[in-house]
Parts: C-alpha cells; sequence; structure tokens
C-alpha cells in the first residue's frame, strides 16, 4: 500500500510540474532500468505509441542490446504509458521512434548536437536532467551557443 | 558483501577450468570481431570512470576495488552480462570466459 501511494505521489508531482519543464523526479526502478546507459528520459516527452515501439525492439535498442525480463519490462511499459504524451509534437517520426526526431526536439535543439557529445546525454546542458529538471535555471549551454541554429 | 565477486567467481568457476586472470584481460581488451570491446565504454583501466561509447554518459568503474558496488546483485550483474555481451560478441558469454572477466578484475586492488 506504501508503494502504491508513493507511486501515486510521484505521478501527481510530476504532472504538476511538467509545465515547468520540471518532469521528474521519477521511481527508482525506472531510473534504474532506463537510466543506466543515458539519463532516465521524462516519459511526457513521448506519445504512447513511441514508447511502445521502444519498449517493443528493447533487445536492439539504438545500437545496443536494453532488454528487460518480463516483470520489469511490463512494470516500465506501464509506466511510461502512465505519463506518455498526447500531443502531435511529441509523436515518434520513424519506426525506432527516436525522441530525438520528434518536431518537438528538432525545434528545441541544433540540427547536430556539438563536437563531442551526444544528444542522447542530455545532462550535458540540462545539467539537472538526471532529476527530471529541464527548466532554463539548470541549462548550461556551450560557449558560443545559442538556443537554436536559426 | 564484500567477498561476494569472489563467491560468484568460485560459482561461475565451479564446473569449467580454472579461471585466469590472464586470459580475461585478453577478453577484455578484444574487439572479438566487433566493433567495441569492454574497453569501450569501461576504458582500458578498470579503475577508472568509463563512458558510454553511443551516449557518453559517465560510468562508474567496473572494478569492485573502486566500486564496491559492482557485482553485488546477482540479478543485475546477469542483466548487464546478458546485455554487453551480446552488444561486444554478438553471442551470450560462456561461464568460464566471465569466470575470467572477474578474475582479471579481482587482481585490481
Amino acid at each position: 500500500m506504501k508503494h502504491i501511494l508513493l507511486t501515486f505521489a510521484l505521478l501527481t508531482a510530476t504532472a504538476a510540474l511538467a509545465d515547468n519543464y520540471h518532469y521528474g523526479p521519477f521511481p527508482a526502478h525506472y531510473v534504474e532500468e532506463c537510466g543506466s546507459c543515458h539519463v532516465a528520459y521524462p516519459p511526457q516527452l513521448l506519445t504512447s505509441t513511441g514508447w511502445q515501439k521502444v519498449m517493443a525492439q528493447l533487445n536492439k535498442h539504438y545500437g545496443v542490446d536494453a532488454s528487460l525480463d518480463a516483470k520489469p519490462r511490463a512494470a516500465i511499459a506501464d509506466f511510461l504509458q502512465r505519463l506518455a504524451s498526447n500531443r502531435d509534437k511529441h509523436a515518434p517520426t520513424e519506426a525506432t521512434a527516436r525522441m530525438t526526431n520528434t518536431t518537438w526536439f528538432a525545434h528545441e535543439h541544433w540540427k547536430s548536437s556539438p563536437a563531442k557529445t551526444s544528444f542522447a546525454d542530455c545532462a550535458t546542458c540540462h545539467t539537472d536532467a538526471g532529476k527530471g529538471d529541464y527548466s532554463e535555471r539548470s541549462l548550461k549551454r556551450p560557449a558560443g551557443k545559442r538556443h537554436r541554429d536559426d | 558483501m564484500k567477498f561476494f565477486p569472489l563467491l560468484l567467481l568460485a560459482l561461475c568457476a565451479g564446473t569449467a577450468l580454472a579461471s585466469s586472470a590472464q586470459r580475461g584481460e585478453i577478453f577484455y581488451r578484444s574487439q572479438h570481431g566487433g566493433d567495441w570491446s569492454c574497453a569501450s565504454c569501461h576504458t582500458d583501466n578498470p579503475m577508472t570512470v568509463g563512458s558510454h561509447a553511443v551516449t557518453k554518459k559517465t560510468i562508474q568503474p567496473i572494478a569492485p576495488a573502486a566500486n564496491p558496488e559492482r557485482f553485488t546483485r546477482p540479478e543485475k550483474v546477469e542483466k548487464w552480462f546478458k546485455r554487453n555481451c551480446n552488444d561486444v560478441l554478438k553471442r551470450a558469454c560462456t561461464p568460464q570466459e566471465k569466470a575470467d572477466f572477474l578474475a582479471y578484475l579481482l587482481t585490481f586492488k
């Protein structure tokens, strides 16, 4: 029961703060399973269809094996579906459903990531991305870089 | 808990040949015919902080001497052997390979 209440509290808090580019904090099981190779991405930034595509090909996850056992896999899928976006700009644009290929991501970022960085590692610029905080306050752009290419 | 890696090593090696740290080091550094080795992400020195070959995210040291959390949870160990062996070798690792790998990592004090 305690676990359910905690999850509910987290979901409520997450929903309330999302408008301010605060998407987290995320439950420990999500960070453990989806935050090792990259920060745990905000579930709110991809649609339900997008997450389904991602979860359906975890054994070939953008060039690496990210497979999960059935039980944790089901828990993660459930969590993602509950917080998934329903906005068109967060919809997948290709079969692998890369978040970086959504119209929202392209609009908010440069055409390519700066040298020796990867768009996959949000924390390079969004210094508190690990906590789900993508606010301006914690944003540190590389020297000389503006918001977008234009 | 401190001795868990040793216990794991003993279990891995139980049915196979004795483990070899030397073979483990060769295994660690080899690309096994593909693009990556263990060292691609965990660096040439298992005692140091690495970074993911694709995402660039920081990876804490793989050697238990530098990172006591390593190899303390069997389910986590198996999850990562499964994933990373597929990434590097395009197949599952054998018990012998796992034993050698651990024997090599345990040479660091």
